[in-house]
């Protein structure tokens, strides 16, 4: 199981991805539970604000796309450990 | 011959349950130009104007009583803030987050207010007022809402971010995260470009998607572009014409962050890649990223901008810069409006100004063609009046209609 984190926007309009292998992961269980709590299926648009990201989530079946605003408790989490990994933090 | 056109502003507001809206007959940039003419054969008409903007002061009294400034109320020792504030005057707020996400912050400077050892708060807080100044001293908007509203920032938001935007209400900037970028506050064209997002909400209010989002993107670059132009006393042929020079740290291959002279140039770097932006349509990038690619096809207007500014010379802000202004502000906009609309727009505001067929009406035509956007702007070489003696008072016929694009 894959977890994709794109980035795009933002004032400089630079793309960034970040990914995931779950299986690789020495806690995968604890990076499955989060994904299995995800809202994925409650996520409505916004109004863009201007040079804020644009955040696109992918794990399949599922994706969703997030304005920056929307981005706070479980998708703030799973963004943070995404990057974390990639990041190697 | 003064031609009449009738002229209708509504602006949004935003944090209101209502709109503004005012229409007037001679457009007020055309009466300051007439109350200042200082030719004896044009003295009726310039007395004329000057009665006309006189008799709008208690309009721009009652809109500034709104927005009562803490110093106007003081000093007028007028209750309740109703005092008349003079239009022009800057008033700026600048807080800091404290590297938190939380808005707006701790309030830590106001208007009147020393400057403090904060470098962000004090790039902010001047950025803010040559901003204020360009719209003030040359197109005679006064803020962002043009009725005087207090221009806020917030700076020092969250850990390493990167990034700088507007919510709708004030400029936020990061600090940078030291390796790819450092502070936001660091280019007067970025703090530039965010009030001038403001300046949309407040006039065209064009969606932040697609083209229209494209098109609200590159008048942010334009006119952040203009402030920086216009502080440093720069022509357009002197300008750098980068937006966010300076942003990247010395570890990025790049100048800057997009070029409105050389739209794909601004930077080319292992790490980041090179600048995606398109200089023509060939170019046009179709995307779901990024609000359909807003910050990217930006580069085609903005492009086209940098080669009105430069075909006319001098300073941008003084004639290009006014016709992208009068376009901005014209009410024709419509909130969707694509590229080849807002090219056409244009057209309209040069000859508005200018007349038909002028050097500017030509050059507004040769930017967008060199852009791909040329397609039914007209050679430019119809006669500079449609209207001849003895057809009654109203609308020039070489001024298209204003119809919303």
């Amino acid at each position: 199981m894959k977890v994709v984190v794109s980035r795009s926007g933002g004032f400089a309009g630079i793309r960034t991805t970040w990914e995931v292998q779950v299986e690789e992961q020495p806690d995968r269980s604890a990076w499955a539970e989060l994904l299995r709590g995800l809202p994925w299926d409650e996520v409505s648009a916004t109004a863009p604000q201007p040079d804020r990201y644009v955040y696109r989530i992918r794990c399949a079946p599922h994706e969703v796309v997030l304005s920056e605003q929307q981005v706070s408790g479980p998708w703030k989490d799973l963004i943070d450990r995404v990057r974390g990994v990639n990041e190697g933090h | 011959m003064v031609r009449v056109t009738a002229e209708c502003h509504t602006r949004p507001m935003t944090g209101s349950s209502h709109g503004f809206s005012r229409c007037t007959i001679v457009p007020p940039y055309l009466l300051v130009r007439l109350a200042r003419v200082d030719d004896p054969r044009l003295a009726a008409a310039a007395e004329a104007a000057r009665r006309s903007l006189m008799r709008d002061v208690p309009i721009r009294e009652l809109r500034a009583a709104a927005h009562p400034t803490p110093s106007s109320s003081v000093h007028s020792g007028v209750r309740g803030g109703a005092a008349a504030r003079v239009r022009g005057h800057v008033d700026r707020a600048v807080s800091d987050a404290g590297g938190l996400e939380r808005l707006p912050g701790r309030l830590v400077r106001r208007e009147g207010q020393p400057a403090g050892a904060d470098l962000a708060v004090n790039e902010a807080w001047a950025g803010l007022g040559d901003t204020h100044s360009l719209f003030w001293n040359v197109f005679e908007r006064d803020s962002i809402d043009d009725r005087g509203v207090s221009l806020e920032a917030t700076v020092h938001y969250g850990r390493n971010y990167d990034n700088a935007f507007w919510d709708g209400e004030r400029m936020v900037f990061g600090d940078g995260d030291g390796l790819v970028f450092n502070r936001f506050t660091a280019s007067l064209t970025v703090i530039g470009h965010e009030l001038t997002h403001g300046v949309t909400q407040f006039t065209a209010n064009l969606t932040y998607e697609g083209q229209s989002g494209a098109i609200n993107e590159s008048l942010s670059d334009v006119f952040g572009s203009l402030v920086e132009q216009r502080s440093l006393g720069q022509s357009a042929a002197e300008a750098g014409w980068l937006i966010g020079e300076g942003l990247f740290t010395d570890q990025v291959q790049g100048v800057a962050l997009r070029s409105l002279k050389a739209p794909g140039t601004a930077y080319n770097d292992d790490a980041l890649g090179k600048d995606p932006q398109p200089a023509d349509m060939t170019g046009y990038i179709e995307t779901e990223d990024d609000n359909g690619g807003v910050h990217l096809n930006s580069g085609i207007p903005n492009r086209a901008f940098y080669l009105v500014a430069t075909a006319l010379g001098g300073n941008a802000w003084e004639t290009a810069g006014q016709i992208w202004f009068d376009t901005l502000t014209s009410g024709t906009l419509g909130r969707t409006v694509d590229f080849a609309g807002f090219a056409r727009a244009t057209s309209r505001a040069a000859v508005t100004r200018h007349g038909a067929g002028s050097r500017e009406h030509e050059a507004v035509i040769a930017g967008w063609t060199a852009v791909g956007l040329g397609g039914g702007l007209g050679t430019g070489s119809r006669p500079r009046s449609g209207t001849g003696p003895g057809t009654g008072v109203g609308r020039a016929t070489v001024v298209p209609a204003p119809r919303p694009e």
